[in-house]
C-alpha cells in the first residue's frame, strides 16, 4: 500500500463514498483528506471527528472487559482500546477506524457514506483493511 | 488542506517567502522551518523529539537500520525514502509519522516571539521532503492548537516548567495520560516527557493540560528571585495558605460562565 492518498482513494472506491480522512484525534489534525465533508470544511470535520474518537478511545466503558486499555503488540506498537467508532442518521454514516502504528501516534480513518447506497458492513471491513496496510504495507 | 485564507499574525515573513514560493530555511528563537518552492517540507524545534526519535523510540525503525539510512542517504537527502526503499517503513508510515513530527515542530517554531527571525536561501533538510505541506494549513493548525490548548486549560505554565505531581495522582486516567503522569518527578519539563515517550511534544502539552485542569500534575514554581523576608504579621497570619490550584480551577469555571 502506497501513502495517504492512495490510502484515501481506495477508500473512496466503497458504495456511497462521499468523503474521507486521515486525522489526528489528539490534535485534531486532518492529515489527509479526500471528496466531501458533512460540513463544507474537511479541517472542522476533522476536529470534531477527532473529539468523538478520543472519548471513545479514553473512557473505560468502551474498552475491552478483560482491563486492558492499550494493548502491547509483538512489534511495540500499541492498539487502542477501540476499533471503531460508528454514527448514523437519517442520510448519512459516519464510520471511524483506529489506526494501529509501530510508532507513538493517534490516528484514525474518517469515513462518510450515503445512507441509501453506503453499506456499513462492507465500509467497517474495508477501512480495517485498509487501516493496516497504510502501516503494514 | 483547503485553500482558506492564511491567518495573519502567526509570521509575516513566512507568509511572503510562501507567495514568493522560496526554498531555504526559516531560522526563528524556538525552530526552524524548511521551505520548498514556499511549501513547508520540514520543522525542527528544540521542544520536540525529531522524527529519528518519533521513529526508533517504539521500535518502528531500530537504532541500526536509522544510522544505516542516515549514512547511506543523508548527503543525498533522500533518509526518508530509503527508509521505504529498504522496506524498514511503508509510503503511509513514513508520512504519518513525519507529518505529525513537521506540525510538531511547527507548533513551537512559530510560537509568539521577539527574538529574530532569519531565512536562508537554498538551504534544505537531510531527511529529505515527504509530503509537501501549504504555509497557510501550517498557520491555520498552529492558531487553532492554541486555541485548543487554551480551551482545555488557560494556564500555560504546564507546557514548559519542570512539573510535580498535584494532590490526588492516584485518581483514574486513561492510559496514554496515565505514561505521561508516570514521569512526572518534579524535574522533567513537558518536552523531556514527550522525548522520553517518543511522542510528539503538542501531543504531550494536550495530556499535560487536561491533568492540570484536573488538579493531577502542576508546574513547579520558578524559585523565588529575592529573599524579602516576610513581615511579622504576614508570618503570623491565621489567613490559611490558599489553594492556588483550586483558585485558578475556580477562576478558569466562572470565565466559562
Amino acid at each position: 500500500m502506497p501513502g495517504i492518498d492512495e490510502c484515501l482513494l481506495e477508500v473512496m472506491r466503497l458504495p456511497g463514498a462521499r468523503g474521507a480522512a486521515v486525522v489526528d484525534w489528539t490534535s485534531g489534525l486532518a492529515l489527509g483528506t479526500v471528496g466531501e465533508s458533512p460540513n463544507g470544511d474537511h479541517e472542522a470535520t476533522a476536529a470534531e471527528a477527532a473529539e468523538l474518537a478520543r472519548l471513545a478511545a479514553e473512557h473505560r466503558a468502551f474498552a475491552p472487559a478483560d482491563g486492558s486499555d492499550w494493548t502491547e503488540g509483538s512489534a511495540g506498537d500499541k492498539a487502542p482500546p477501540v476499533e471503531d467508532v460508528m454514527v448514523t442518521n437519517r442520510d448519512g454514516y459516519h464510520v471511524l477506524r483506529f489506526v494501529r502504528t509501530s510508532f507513538d501516534s493517534s490516528v484514525f480513518l474518517y469515513l462518510w457514506l450515503d445512507r441509501g447506497e453506503g453499506n456499513l458492513a462492507l465500509a467497517r471491513l474495508r477501512l480495517s483493511d485498509l487501516a493496516d496496510r497504510l502501516i503494514l504495507g | 488542506m483547503t485553500s482558506a485564507p492564511a491567518p495573519t499574525g502567526v509570521s509575516p515573513m513566512l507568509s511572503r517567502l510562501a507567495a514568493e514560493q522560496a526554498t531555504g530555511a526559516l531560522i526563528r528563537e524556538h525552530g526552524t522551518l524548511y521551505l520548498e518552492d514556499g511549501h513547508i517540507v520540514h520543522a525542527e524545534s528544540p521542544a520536540t523529539p525529531g522524527i529519528d526519535v518519533l521513529l526508533t523510540a517504539g521500535g518502528a525503525v531500530q537504532a541500526e537500520g536509522w544510522w544505516e539510512a542516515v549514512d547511506q542517504a543523508g548527503a543525498r537527502q533522500r533518509v526518508g525514502r530509503y527508509l521505504v526503499e529498504r522496506g524498514r517503513l511503508t509510503d503511509g508510515a513514513l508520512e504519518l509519522c513525519h507529518l505529525g513530527a513537521l506540525f510538531d515542530a511547527a507548533y513551537f517554531t512559530l510560537a509568539p516571539t521577539s527574538g529574530p527571525t532569519r531565512f536562508r536561501y537554498g538551504v534544505s533538510h537531510w531527511f529529505g521532503t515527504v509530503r509537501p505541506v501549504p504555509v497557510a494549513a501550517v498557520e491555520r493548525e498552529t492558531l487553532r492548537r492554541r486555541e485548543l490548548l487554551q480551551r482545555i486549560w488557560p494556564e500555560p505554565d504546564t507546557d514548559t516548567a519542570s512539573l510535580t505531581l498535584g494532590p490526588d495522582p492516584d485518581r483514574p486516567v486513561p492510559a496514554r495520560r496515565r505514561r505521561v503522569l508516570d514521569l512526572v518527578d518534579g524535574a522533567r519539563t513537558a518536552s523531556q516527557i514527550a522525548t522520553a515517550l517518543g511522542r510528539p511534544a503538542f501531543h504531550t502539552l494536550v495530556d499535560l493540560r487536561r491533568l492540570a485542569a484536573g488538579g493531577l500534575v502542576a508546574a513547579v514554581p520558578p524559585p523565588p528571585a529575592a529573599t524579602t523576608p516576610v513581615p511579622e504579621w504576614v508570618a503570623h497570619s491565621s489567613v490559611e495558605d490558599p489553594d492556588v490550584a483550586l483558585l485558578r480551577r475556580l477562576r478558569a469555571a466562572l470565565e466559562a460562565l
